[in-house]
């Protein structure tokens, strides 16, 4: 039987415990907490309110879930059968998935996000003859990269775009399907690079809508190394072609490094203690970064660098590192003073430009002063300038004069004269395009036409029965292929001509 | 003190913003008659002032005063003008005059000693009939042009220093420009390189503000990208076309 106090003070008939300042009094039972969840009172009591353990108890034992089996009540999921649509596909294939009967009908097939394109990148002529003509270079040009600078006619570049396009810009099946002639002696860096400094030609010197950041992250994006590539490529065969001895060797090596690495570190840590016992506490010796196992101990730049408590011993050991760190802690004093003064300048329109060489500074001939607008470029009076105009004037601008010419803004305008410019050139270009074809097309007809009347005098009886032998023969050669028969009666046409150029000679002949 | 400020400092570029233009009002028959000739129909102020425009003022710019930097500045009108070469030696460098004709002005702006700069030559053709949105010529009659206000013909621009001398700089750094307030407040000035803004140039006195600055460089770069595209649509048909012409001249080869 539990006795309490109270019993036992009853019992004894002691006085009551609060008239009497007892060592028991003071003590106050302890805060009572919360009573805990998820566990009895007891085991709280005894495990105590530390975190972990009460939340390892309170988490409710999960033990493995009865499946939820379909029953009548709640039906099984229906899965059917259903057909879809590739968004991406152009031929209308129509498969069909199992697809959840709950899921919306006609939902975007998932999988056709990843269906991306390779950007195409195509010239004109004029573009070729002005950027991308290679052959008449000269055999060392100022890089000293002549090597890698074969000539490259414009029917092999337009094939090797050709095939780009045709196997998706998969190197290895292009080099293998490629048919270079021999003498060419393309490489598959070599293709390569065509490829990607043609790309980047035509980014630079085509017109770009957009900033130049962009531009460059573009153009970044297509570099390509030659150089770099075949040495890679080299060391890579040499990595693999290693003897079992050159193995061992390099192994040696460096785990030779590793321990010398590790020794210096332990060195220089005892070099440090033994100066700063040497030199007092205020040695002022940088604090020396860990390195993190980089090989041959590059220590990066201390950062602490505390550059007012320095003693004569001290800066002589600081000496080479010192350099180092004073750079470091004026640029991050020159920062602040880079936004104060960029304020400041717009403040006062001033305006800072790079100097290309301050020793010829002495010698520069002053720019004198100038008012804005005159800085916009006039046009040239050429044939353009009507066009030119026109354009400007549809787009509700002017080309030679702008509201507010800012620096910003005039740059903005030369380039959207630039751009126009180059609009009309494409257009005069394709205008001359269209005109060639045109009189390509008279040209054919009128050939045409001249055979038919130059037939109408021979024979016409003989010629056509010959036309009709000549005909079948190749209309049997057509037949075997199998193919449907528009295919054959076109062919039967071109035959047909060139049954008319043999009878020619054959009319010579005769 | 002076020969160490007659230095130059390299890579350094400072400009000022200004307005130059005119404004004209239409004379009613009363004042026309109390004048010397009686065939002037408009007055008109030619002026040369700094961009922002004062506070609570019906002028067009105008908030600076801007002899620190301006000695003098020349207006030679017409020559029908008695003394067409009006020189201007103090602030507020303005001419008032009246007249019946439009016709161009010379502004020429002679700098402080200290700048060591040549006269800068301006032109502004003195606008005294309002603005029609066709931007063809109109004269109205008299009631209309009383009715219609003021008529305001301003350019904005920036005189550039190069390299100044250092005493210079300090002159100019020492007298910061008001800047332009960043959003609109009155009517703009009617410019014809923005055709557009011939309906926000009513109701008033305009005034120039900073954002007249970004929005011509987007109308400027949305041209720019619009003809970028037209140019990439070109291009294509100008290859799908030399396509079809390398077909047909091969053509033309078999054949022969």
């Amino acid at each position: 039987m539990a006795a309490s106090a109270s019993d036992i003070r009853s019992a004894l008939s002691l006085p009551d415990p609060s008239s009497v300042a007892g060592p028991s009094q003071p003590k106050k039972p302890a805060p009572t907490t919360r009573k805990p969840e998820g566990i009895s009172r007891e085991l709280y009591s005894l495990i105590g309110p530390s975190q972990p353990s009460v939340a390892a108890q309170v988490a409710k034992p999960r033990l493995k879930q009865k499946p939820r089996f379909a029953t009548g009540i709640s039906s099984a999921t229906k899965w059917e059968l259903k057909s879809f649509q590739n968004s991406t596909r152009k031929d209308g294939l129509q498969l069909k998935h199992w697809v959840k009967a709950s899921d919306s009908a006609d939902a975007e097939y998932p999988f056709a996000k990843y269906n991306i394109q390779n950007p195409v990148y195509t010239y004109s002529q004029d573009e070729y003859t002005r950027f991308l003509d290679t052959s008449n270079r000269s055999a060392t040009p100022k890089d000293g990269k002549g090597e890698f600078e074969k000539p490259w006619t414009k029917e092999w570049t337009d094939y090797l775009f050709k095939l780009y396009h045709e196997y998706d810009g998969r190197w290895h099946v292009i080099w293998d399907r490629a048919e270079f002639p021999p003498e060419a002696g393309f490489d598959l860096e070599d293709l390569k690079h065509r490829y990607y400094s043609v790309c980047r030609k035509l980014i630079r010197n085509r017109p770009w809508p957009g900033d130049e950041a962009s531009r460059n992250a573009l153009i970044n994006s297509l570099q390509f190394d030659i150089e770099r590539e075949q040495m890679r490529k080299r060391y890579l065969v040499s990595l693999e072609s290693r003897t079992a001895d050159q193995l061992a060797e390099e192994e040696a090596l460096y785990l030779e490094v590793r321990r010398l690495e590790q020794t210096e570190r332990r060195f220089k840590r005892e070099r440090e203690d033994l100066l700063r016992t040497l030199a007092g506490m205020d040695s002022g010796l940088p604090y020396l970064v860990e390195d993190n196992g980089v090989p041959l101990g590059i220590f990066s730049e201390p950062r602490n660098l505390n550059k007012k408590r320095k003693t004569t011993v001290g800066q002589e050991l600081d000496s080479p590192l010192t350099p180092s760190g004073a750079g470091s802690s004026v640029s991050a004093i020159k920062r602040p003073q880079n936004t104060k003064s960029a304020a400041y300048d717009a403040q006062h329109c001033i305006i800072r430009t790079e100097l290309p060489s301050s020793t010829s500074a002495t010698k520069a001939a002053h720019q004198p002063a100038y008012i804005r607008s005159s800085k916009i470029p006039y046009l040239k009076n050429n044939s353009m300038q009507s066009k030119v105009l026109q354009s400007f004037a549809e787009m509700g601008l002017s080309p030679s004069r702008l509201v507010m010419p800012t620096k910003e803004n005039v740059a903005q305008l030369e380039g959207l004269l630039e751009a126009v410019t180059a609009m009309l050139e494409t257009k005069k270009l394709l205008d001359k395009a269209d005109h060639d074809i045109q009189v390509a097309k008279k040209q054919l007809a009128m050939r045409n036409g001249q055979l038919e009347d130059g037939e109408g005098d021979g024979e016409p009886g003989v010629k056509t029965e010959e036309a009709m032998d000549v005909d079948q023969a190749q209309d049997e050669t057509d037949g075997n292929e199998g193919r449907g028969h528009s295919v054959v009666s076109v062919r039967s046409v071109r035959s047909r001509k060139k049954v008319r150029y043999l009878s020619l000679p054959d009319l010579v002949t005769l | 003190m002076s020969s160490s400020d007659r230095v130059r400092v390299r890579g350094l570029s400072i400009y000022r913003p200004i307005i130059y233009g005119n404004t004209a009002v239409a004379l009613t028959q009363k004042e026309r008659d109390a004048l010397t000739s009686p065939d002037h129909t408009h007055r008109w102020t030619v002026a040369v002032r700094s961009a922002a425009s004062p506070q609570n003022s019906d002028q067009v710019g105008g908030a600076d005063d801007l002899s620190y930097f301006i000695k003098r500045v020349t207006f030679k009108l017409h020559d029908t003008y008695p003394s067409p070469t009006r020189n201007i030696d103090k602030p507020p460098f303005e001419v008032t005059e009246t007249g019946w004709g439009e016709f161009e002005i010379i502004i020429r702006i002679t700098f402080i000693q200290e700048a060591a700069e040549k006269t800068m030559t301006l032109l502004h053709h003195l606008k005294l009939h309002p603005w029609t949105v066709s931007g063809e010529p109109e004269i109205p009659p008299l009631e209309v042009a009383l009715k219609a206000g003021p008529v305001h013909s301003w350019q904005y621009d920036e005189i550039v220093f190069n390299d100044p001398f250092q005493n210079f700089l300090n002159l100019l750094t020492a007298h910061p420009p008001t800047p332009l307030p960043k959003a609109k407040r009155k009517p703009i000035p009617f410019h014809l390189a923005n055709p557009g803004s011939f309906e926000e140039s009513k109701g008033g006195t305009p005034e120039f503000h900073a954002s007249m600055i970004s929005e011509e460089a987007e109308r400027l770069d949305d041209a720019r990208k619009k003809i970028i595209a037209e140019t990439e649509r070109l291009r294509n048909e100008l290859i799908q076309k030399e396509a079809e012409l390398e077909k047909y001249k091969k053509q033309l080869a078999d054949g022969a």
